[in-house]
């Protein structure tokens, strides 16, 4: 990214945001897109509604199809409320409890540990990655 | 038993709960333990409970009326877990705000996701094992870097449990907005926002991707770029990955 398309970004920012039904109706034809694009995808490997959308509104934004002030605002609003959107994912795990009774702690800790696996493992393999890539290009400047 | 049949019960109770969760968070000092989702969580799934015990039917009824209104109806809970989808493609914003992170350093996000998620599968292969889980529970527990709809369909096809591998994906979420960010502070690997970015979207999914919204930019941007990655990646490496050690 050249410094013009910082500037853009913050000029973009600056600009007044368009009305809600606007930045709705983009939503909704991405959205609309995604789901034709995952219908076609093969079964066995398929690619979410949601994966296909944010990778639609990225490719969007980067080629300015999409201004960011068309769904900067939507966007911030949906995502600082998802917590509450995923309550319902988290009740459903009453559905579970059975599961639960029969195999007991074991499974709990095993869930525990392994989401701590990944959070420390990938962070720690991208720290490692960048600290190097960062020395090799400063060796190089 | 028609008071539950409603369209709004379901809707009602995820709000309510999650409202107290929040009114808890702020009263305690943001102590981690009171996070709203969580907290919420907890307190739904025991309204559902003594619903279950107070009305003495079966908590298959129970639950239809949470997520859709009941037998006559199609909207409950669900509609709040459908708004799941444009929250999640809202993070191309996040993402295309740090493109100039992304076009620097592509090589090696990309190599680190790829990396770090074979390193995790070997470790937690490892401790399953030592924790004496079956081979199905096993296969559960491999695909949950993945969204729900890649690792569930992943799971059962490695011979998994779609249900337990369903649970371990919300707990996920769960888990990484309570402890996530403290926890890689605690282990004093907090000096690269690229890191923790990708770290939290890996197993934190689009929750933990909000969580890292709010710690920075940069981290915000990563985080949604491990979403997309890691569920591709997953879909490639773990069906690998479980016929190298035997599963299926």
């Amino acid at each position: 990214m050249n410094k013009t398309e910082k500037e853009r970004i913050v000029e973009e920012e600056q600009k007044d945001a368009s009305p809600v039904i606007i930045q709705l109706g983009i939503f909704a034809a991405v959205l609309f897109v995604s789901n034709i694009l995952s219908v076609i995808m093969p079964k066995a490997f398929p690619v979410p509604v949601p994966v296909w959308g944010l990778i639609i509104l990225y490719v969007l934004l980067t080629t300015h199809v999409v201004k960011l002030h068309q769904v900067e605002k939507l966007s911030g609003f949906l995502i600082g409320i998802i917590g509450v959107f995923f309550v319902p994912s988290g009740i459903q795990m009453y559905k579970s409890l059975d599961l639960i009774k029969e195999d007991g702690i074991t499974l709990i800790i095993a869930i525990i540990a392994s989401t701590i696996i990944l959070l420390i493992t990938v962070t720690f393999t991208a720290r490692l990655f960048i600290s190097i890539s960062k020395k090799i290009r400063n060796r190089r400047a | 038993m028609q008071f539950i049949n409603n369209t709004f019960f379901g809707i009602f109770v995820s709000v309510a709960v999650y409202l107290i969760g929040l009114y808890l968070f702020n009263r305690f000092n943001n102590f981690f333990l009171f996070q709203p989702l969580f907290v919420g969580m907890i307190l739904g799934i025991f309204v559902l409970w003594i619903l279950e015990q107070t009305m003495g039917v079966s908590s298959t009824v129970i639950y239809d009326a949470f997520w859709h209104g009941g037998k006559d109806n199609f909207i409950g809970a669900n509609l709040l877990f459908w708004f799941l989808g444009p929250a999640t493609i809202s993070f191309a914003v996040p993402l295309y705000k740090r493109n100039d992170i992304v076009k620097d350093y592509w090589v090696e996000i990309l190599l680190s996701l790829i990396v770090g998620l074979f390193i995790s599968l070997v470790i937690i292969y490892l401790m399953c094992r030592a924790l004496n889980l079956s081979d199905s529970e096993i296969a559960s527990l491999l695909p949950q870097s993945a969204t729900t709809a890649i690792a569930l369909p992943l799971s059962t096809s490695i011979g998994g449990i779609p249900a337990i591998t369903a649970m371990t994906v919300i707990l996920n979420s769960v888990i990484v907005l309570a402890i996530g960010d403290q926890l890689v502070k605690w282990l004093k690997l907090d000096t690269d926002p690229i890191g923790i970015g990708l770290g939290l979207g890996t197993s934190g999914h689009t929750i933990g991707s909000a969580k890292a919204v709010k710690l920075g930019s940069i981290e915000g941007a990563m985080a949604s770029i491990a979403v997309i990655v890691v569920g591709i990646v997953t879909n490639i490496v773990v069906p690998l990955f479980a016929r190298l050690i035997g599963l299926k």
